[in-house]
């Protein structure tokens, strides 16, 4: 049977030019790089329907990195790191800085915000058994990860140069250099010399600005890569879980591998 | 036909160098617009209106009738097709692949470069830590500062170019003189207050001036500000992890692995200079008569003797 | 079907995961994406929040960010290289590792607490997917992973805790505490000099005193020293050379403190009687 199409309603035209108009840029570039094709996958794939809550610890402590990470760069332009002016230039930020008390309010309190979700992330995924295999690999990474947040809190606890700041890392350093063989050696590289001194405070300004940051960066890519690649696992205690054994319609035998009959209740499987 | 209706790819001119030579007049007249307008600049104009022409001429030259001589693009004979089989393939009679030269080549410079520019950055980064380690002298006051007998908390600067970042504490006693040799030589306690645990400030145990009534004596020397506080202290304690001492340094409790560090010293025209410092394993006697088993310098938590000192082999170089 | 190996188990589990989440699944955006977002606004809240509280806190009463408010100061004295007051403690993350420096008290063992002990521990937490090998991801049948998770969570929650706790009670922080004695135990004039001795001479490194104080190799709580009614000869007596009155104690000499100072010490723990 013939369909007659009608003409298009005026606000149907208007949304169609619309589409249009933001598609065309979107295509140049994805033309051009393959770029838009990348997101729209990473966006659109698809994920086991019972994602919990609890899952969204990664993309949690994510966020608290790129706050860090914006919040260390603001505080980068006005922060000094020699042990003469240290101290004054953050009193510098909090005082007189606009929004300096915040900026620096959040990158301190970021800090221990970070190192928590990290630890309520990993502790998160070994609940879930999202460690086994085919996952150990992001597993590693996600430790290192961990390691890298942990020494990235000490390189930046030195940085204010107060009390605090100084002793900790004097017993921070002093640890490393009980360690046996290379340990004394290790201390001194960190310290800049026998003593702490302004090279310690500017070798660590360094690490923390540049060396444990471009690690963390290549870390995470290379983690999230892997959770795309792999995929997110269903919480363990789901009826629906995704990749659990089904069994036929009586459930009386498993089906043969590879085969993801669905489940049906009393009739046979529909699909 | 018509030259308008003609597709413009089949009737292209030939190239000829004639616009090089106009962009050379052009480049000529700037130039002596700046250097010399006189002169240079007329040149420089002759010369492009003389190729403009030329240029003009031949790029027309289709409309004006004149036929061009035009050469077809031809194609390189095609190769025999054995000899583009792959990049395995040899040519006969070479004795050493030329991609495996290459391929070893390219790693092995690679390796060069990487060589030429980690090994000076490693060594930049590495390497002053561990080098030209300065040697301090500092000046403490007068010998006269120190009643005998008493204890003194000293804070002084080790290098006073470097500011408040080298300001260190000692604790220091006059303990008279003493006999080396048949001679009279003065003898003082100088203990460090960097605990032999992880480096944290160790306390002294006991009243300071304030509660004692006694006043803190305030000297300035070529090491700057000097600090003399008195105390009357029972011992000495690390407020970290529970480290405590003695009078003489040596361990009484907690986790410290030996005894407090001590400053060499020297008495140079009636006044005290503390050197570097240097390890101590025990104390054995008091005061004057102490035996101090000494060892260089080595950082905090290092065993310097028992069996634990084998964990410790090599030390980097101190002061 | 024939018995497949673990690896083609393994394989073949992933391979039904892949098609379960092909068949059944739902797009990352905007369902699990939805719940990220929400996730992410409350932690950027709880970061401001903080920041501001913090702020606030520190700088109201004196409006110059010393004052010790919920969250602290927003300004510790600087950096000082000398100082012999200063109580040095790491930022709060690292406190179960402080608290494991202080549970390693024998010199011998201090590398085991500094570096053994957690090296040990992140070892055995990076190579966890090598040696827990089995697929079973429900909790009710992995009782060894869920009772290491438990015994790992309270041991750093305990460990953390304590060192937030620990106090090592010196002279800079117990002489403030002085004013506080005198009131609840009713001391008399004459026993403050001897309370401020108390305090200073590093006697609360090892012993309790109305709440403040460590207790460390077996030294006994003295606010209630004087109802033993032990003298003040006797008092003098045992600091002067502990080990000579009482064998095998490992209390430190006080001789060097000079016999007035030792009187004014026998005076005050003489005359405190436990307060109320």
């Amino acid at each position: 049977m013939a369909v007659t199409r009608r003409p298009p309603t005026k606000s149907e035209v208007r949304k169609q030019q619309m589409m249009a108009a933001v598609n065309f840029p979107l295509d140049w570039l994805e033309e051009r790089s393959g770029l838009i094709g990348g997101v729209k996958y990473f966006l659109f794939r698809k994920v086991p329907s019972d994602t919990n809550w609890m899952q969204t610890l990664g993309s949690a402590t994510l966020t608290a990195f790129i706050v860090q990470a914006v919040t260390g760069v603001i505080l980068a332009m006005y922060y000094k790191p020699t042990p003469g002016d240290a101290y004054s230039s953050i009193q510098n930020i909090t005082d007189h800085v606009t929004m300096g008390w915040l900026v620096r309010g959040m990158h301190k309190w970021g800090a221990s915000v970070f190192i928590i979700l990290m630890f309520l992330h990993m502790g998160r995924v070994f609940l879930f058994g999202a460690y086994k295999y085919p996952r150990e690999l992001n597993w590693v990474v996600g430790v290192l990860l961990l390691l890298m947040g942990m020494l990235e809190g000490f390189t930046g606890y030195l940085l204010p140069w107060d009390q605090t700041a100084y002793w900790a890392t004097v017993v921070g350093i002093n640890l490393n250099g009980t360690a046996p063989f290379l340990g004394p050696w290790l201390a001194q590289f960190l310290r800049g010399g026998q003593e702490i001194g302004a090279d310690t405070l500017t070798r660590f300004y360094s690490m923390h600005m540049l060396l444990i940051p471009g690690a963390i960066i290549g870390l995470i890519l290379l983690h999230l890569y892997l959770v795309v690649r792999l995929g997110v696992t269903s919480p363990p205690w789901s009826k629906e879980e995704a990749g659990r054994e089904r069994v036929d319609g009586d459930g009386s035998r498993p089906l043969p591998s590879g085969l993801t009959k669905p489940v049906a209740r009393g009739a046979g499987g529909a699909k | 036909m018509n030259p308008e209706e003609m597709p413009e790819q089949e009737h292209l001119p030939k190239p000829t160098v004639w616009p090089i030579g106009f962009a050379i007049g052009i480049a000529v007249v700037l130039v002596g617009l700046i250097v010399d307008p006189t002169y240079i600049a007329p040149v420089g104009a002759l010369i492009a209106i003389v190729f403009g022409v030329l240029w003009a001429r031949a790029a027309t030259s289709e409309l004006r009738g004149r036929t061009t001589a035009i050469e077809p693009e031809r194609r390189e004979a095609q190769v025999a097709p054995a000899a583009v089989s792959g990049d395995g393939a040899q040519p006969a009679g070479e004795r050493f692949p030329r991609n495996k030269f290459l391929e070893l080549s390219t790693l092995g410079l690679g390796g060069v470069i990487g060589g030429l520019v980690t090994v000076p950055i490693a060594g930049f980064a590495v390497l002053p830590s561990f080098l030209g380690q300065k040697h301090h002298r500092t000046d403490l006051g007068p010998v006269s500062d120190f009643a005998e007998g008493q204890w003194y908390i000293s804070t002084f600067m080790t290098d006073p170019a470097e500011g408040e970042v080298s300001r260190r504490t000692a604790f220091v006693r006059n303990n008279g003189t003493t006999t080396v040799e048949g001679k009279a030589e003065p003898s003082f306690t100088i203990i460090s207050n960097h605990c032999a645990h992880l480096g944290c400030p160790v306390q002294a145990n006991g009243p300071t001036g304030a509660i004692l009534g006694m006043k803190t004596i305030s000297e300035h020397t070529v090491s700057g500000p000097i600090k003399l506080e008195p105390v009357v202290p029972a011992g000495f304690g690390c407020p970290c992890h529970g480290g405590q001492y003695d009078t003489e340094g040596n361990r009484t409790a907690g986790p410290p692995v030996r005894a407090l560090d001590r400053y060499a010293f020297e008495i140079i025209n009636g006044r005290l200079i503390l050197l570097g410092t240097f390890s101590v394993a025990h104390v054995d006697g008091t005061g004057a008569q102490a035996q101090i088993h000494k060892y260089k310098s080595v950082g905090p938590g290092e065993h310097v003797d028992g069996w634990e000192q084998i964990l410790y082999p090599i030390n980097p170089p101190h002061n | 079907m024939a018995v497949m190996t673990r690896r083609e188990a393994k394989r073949a589990q992933f391979g039904r995961y892949k098609a379960d989440v092909k068949d059944r699944g739902k797009p990352f955006f905007p369902y699990a994406m939805f719940h990220d977002t929400v996730m992410s606004l409350v932690v950027v809240s709880v970061i401001i929040a903080l920041a501001s509280i913090w702020k606030w806190t520190s700088w109201a009463p004196h409006h110059d960010g010393t004052h010790q408010g919920l969250l602290g100061p927003e300004y510790a004295a600087p950096a000082d290289p000398g100082t012999t007051s200063f109580v040095p403690r790491p930022d709060w993350y690292f406190y179960f590792l402080f608290y494991l420096l202080r549970i390693f008290k024998w010199p011998d063992s201090v590398f085991l607490g500094t570096v053994g002990v957690p090296t040990i521990a992140l070892i055995l937490l990076i190579s966890l997917p090598f040696y827990d090998l089995s697929r079973e991801r429900r909790l009710s049948r992995r009782p060894v992973a869920v009772v290491g998770a438990v015994l790992t969570i309270l041991s750093m929650a305990i460990l953390t805790w304590k060192g937030a706790t620990a106090k090592e009670a010196l002279a800079s922080e117990v002489i403030a505490d002085v004013p506080h004695w005198v009131q609840a135990q009713h001391l008399p004039p004459a026993a403050v000099p001897g309370a401020k001795l108390f305090a200073v001479a590093g006697c609360t490194a090892c012993h309790t005193y109305l709440g403040t104080g460590s207790s460390n190799l077996g030294a006994p709580d003295l606010t209630a020293i004087g109802t033993r009614n032990l003298g003040i000869q006797f008092q003098i007596r045992h600091l002067q050379c502990p080990s000579c009155v009482n064998p095998g104690s490992p209390m430190p000499k006080f001789a060097s403190l000079g016999t007035k100072r030792l009187h004014d010490l026998a005076v005050f723990l003489e005359a405190s009687k436990g307060g109320k």
